[in-house]
């Protein structure tokens, strides 16, 4: 078996080719039926996402699997010849399973550390599994993706940090109250940002949206998007009580809210936290409205150093996530070498068995009638002697796997044993 | 001596009204506030006639003994409790008034002692369960404080704008709260409980002095402390930073308690 792994990504095609090329699940079954017919290709696997598209393959020692794949994926997505060969990259043996490890990891992710994407990894594999695509070299490759994916996720905090303002909005919105589940959140000012963030918390389950707006259009047209209610600019403050998360984006050139007019909100709300977002400049929310008690102030100042400090972070955790990767490459591989070397010594201990029993046969003719107890005496010698001159090869035989020299021993050991071709 | 009689009646229907307290915790005091409120005003009738009988028993107003000034002082507050609710709308006033009115008017109770245990068996089972109560109830006190510790270093945390690093893994503030106010709400039910269970025991056991014993005073003090808490919780809505830093004094409280009960235990080894 060889691994080929062969496709696209973010990083090498855009997005008008990437989706040309993605795979609809509808159509997945028949298009791996169709991969793993191709001669010199045993079991093969196809990873299709928004961001990539991957195609990993078992195939025979010597096949040419890398134009296979090129040729696959090009009758796949009609894309026209040649068009794809420049965005395409390719990785066998070691690199391969490095690749694969690595997307397994989210650390080739275009938001490293996202955790979405060992989900799709496992989706691909179990419709491979079904599809009959994928057999015992890929199971094995593939769990053992999964377990290092999870061993990154646990030694490292790569999966923790928020990167995009929006995002990091969220994570405290999260550390705050929890669970977002029955939370309200109000937009102060319909702008670009607060529909991210809003978009964001949405994704993360909040209940309700308020909007609000000087414009009504644009609030209610706002408002459709997230299934929320309109409020009038004049009602804010009193609706503000029951608004757990406020995320200000105004162009009023003075503050909105003060410490003077959040001081009865807060009272209303009996101190419940409260999670004030401003990401409007200049500032729609006074500063010292941070004092007060389970108020939290973030401008967007404050929601930038989040982020800065978490890719800081995540840099370190990256590199702490590769250097975890390479040390599980070096042990599949060792894996996979001892896996070459079973058949082997199977047929070695196989060959040596059938002398035993042959030269046993043999020797009984010749010996005449024995008693049962000097018959087992014979037999017990004849199995030892097999077993003892049988120990030496088989321990250099597993010594050497994955050693430069391991090739040669085997070598030797099917020469000497007369093991012919394996 | 008819007077006790119907004090003893009386303080039984303003147990209804500690219940409903507790119940009020857990957002189940509803089904019981109209009973209870019925229980209170017949206690406070029955109160007066006890108070009537014991006057014309000893021929001038009830105020000499100890006992006798403590039946009085809770009558009165019952009474003007009463009257606030009559006039006023505010309902939460009665999760204090209800206990502590039951508090005195048992204590007032207590002024003739009893005959001592019908059963040994039932003065170490009563025992045993004052004491699992008690030392359940601390055990939730912990917690509260803990998590009130965890709460105020989260709320700092954020408030500090440090996102990351050491606090990382601490729990949602909201977690905390609710952890905190859950452990604290069983911790009260808990000790209350436990605290009027105590009483009874050593009423029963030494007669008219246990209220003489230092130990019975600092648990009232914590009791009453922690009834305050509790009432700053439900009724003035105090959570977050301020519950915390009350927590956390309650853990003291109870700790100076406990070690001014385990002095308890060379005496009840008898």
């Amino acid at each position: 078996m060889k691994l080929h792994l062969a496709g696209l990504n973010h990083k090498t095609a855009p997005v008008e080719l990437r989706e040309k090329v993605a795979f609809d699940a509808a159509t997945l079954e028949a298009s791996l039926n169709e991969l793993t017919r191709i001669a010199g290709l045993e079991e093969g696997l196809i990873l299709s996402t928004c961001n990539r598209v991957e195609i990993l393959v078992s195939a025979e020692e010597g096949a040419n699997a890398k134009q296979c794949i090129e040729t696959f994926l090009e009758s796949a997505s009609h894309v026209s010849n040649g068009k794809l060969a420049g965005h395409l990259y390719h990785h066998e043996g070691k690199e391969a399973i490095h690749h694969l490890f690595r997307v397994a990891s989210s650390l080739d992710s275009m938001v490293v550390g996202e955790p979405q994407i060992l989900g799709q990894i496992k989706a691909a594999f179990t419709a491979a599994k079904s599809a009959g695509a994928a057999g015992h070299d890929l199971e094995f490759l593939l769990t053992r993706a999964f377990s290092v994916a999870k061993r990154v996720r646990t030694e490292t905090e790569i999966g923790s940090s928020a990167v995009s303002i929006s995002f990091a909005a969220v994570e405290l919105a999260r550390e705050i109250f929890g669970s977002l589940k029955d939370k309200k959140v109000m937009l102060i000012g319909a702008g670009k940002m607060s529909e991210l963030a809003a978009r964001h918390l949405k994704r993360s389950g909040i209940g309700e949206v308020l909007v609000t707006n000087r414009t009504r259009s644009r609030a209610e047209q706002m408002a459709q998007v997230f299934g929320g209610q309109v409020v009038d600019p004049d009602k804010m403050l009193s609706a503000l009580p029951s608004v757990d998360i406020a995320i200000t984006s105004s162009g009023a050139p003075h503050y909105i809210l003060t410490q003077d007019n959040m001081r009865p909100v807060m009272a209303a709300r009996r101190n419940r936290p409260m999670f004030l977002i401003d990401i409007a400049v200049p500032r729609n929310i006074e500063p010292a409205v941070n004092d007060l008690e389970a108020v939290f102030l973030y401008d967007i100042d404050d929601l930038g150093r989040v982020v800065e400090k978490n890719l800081k972070g995540r840099l370190s955790e990256a590199k702490q996530a590769e250097a975890i990767i390479a040390e599980e490459v070096d042990k599949i591989l060792e894996r996979i070498e001892a896996r070459k070397i079973t058949p082997l010594i199977v047929k070695l201990q196989e060959q040596v068995e059938g002398w035993r029993k042959a030269e046993l046969e043999r020797v009984r003719t010749k010996l005449g009638d024995l008693t049962p107890q000097q018959h087992e005496v014979v037999d017990a010698l004849v199995r030892s002697l097999a077993n003892k001159m049988l120990h030496g090869p088989m321990s250099e035989l597993r010594a050497s796997v994955g050693k430069p020299e391991g090739e040669m021993t085997a070598e030797i050991v099917r020469r000497i044993f007369r093991l012919g071709d394996s | 001596m008819w007077s006790l009689f119907w004090l003893r009646v009386a303080a039984a229907l303003y147990s209804l009204g500690l219940l409903q307290t507790l119940l009020t915790l857990f957002r189940r005091g509803e089904k019981l506030a109209a009973p209870a409120r019925t229980a209170f005003s017949l206690g406070v009738v029955l109160h007066f006639v006890s108070l009537v009988e014991r006057g014309f028993a000893i021929g001038h107003l009830p105020t000499t003994s100890v006992y006798e000034s403590l039946s009085l002082c809770a009558y009165f507050l019952a009474l003007t409790h009463l009257l606030i609710a009559k006039w006023y709308s505010f309902p939460s006033l009665s999760f204090v008034v209800f206990p502590i009115v039951f508090l005195l008017t048992s204590l007032a109770s207590t002024e003739i002692p009893t005959a001592g245990w019908a059963d040994p068996g039932l003065r170490s089972a009563w025992l045993n369960a004052h004491i699992l109560l008690v030392t359940f109830g601390y055990a939730a006190i912990v917690v509260t404080a803990a998590s009130a510790v965890f709460y105020l270093l989260q709320e700092r945390h954020l408030k500090a704008k440090a996102v990351g690093g050491l606090f990382r893994n601490l729990p949602p503030l909201g977690t905390l709260d609710s952890l905190t106010s859950k452990a604290m709400a069983i911790g009260f039910v808990l000790i209350t409980l436990g605290f009027f269970t105590g009483s009874a025991w050593a009423f029963v056991e030494s007669g008219s002095r246990w209220l003489s014993e230092p130990k019975v005073h600092v648990s009232l003090i914590t009791w009453l402390f922690y009834l305050l808490i509790m009432y700053l919780r439900v009724a003035a809505g105090w959570r977050g930073r301020r519950a915390a830093f009350l927590a956390v004094y309650l853990l003291l409280f109870s700790g100076l308690t406990w070690v001014s009960h385990s002095g308890l235990r060379p005496l009840l080894e008898r």
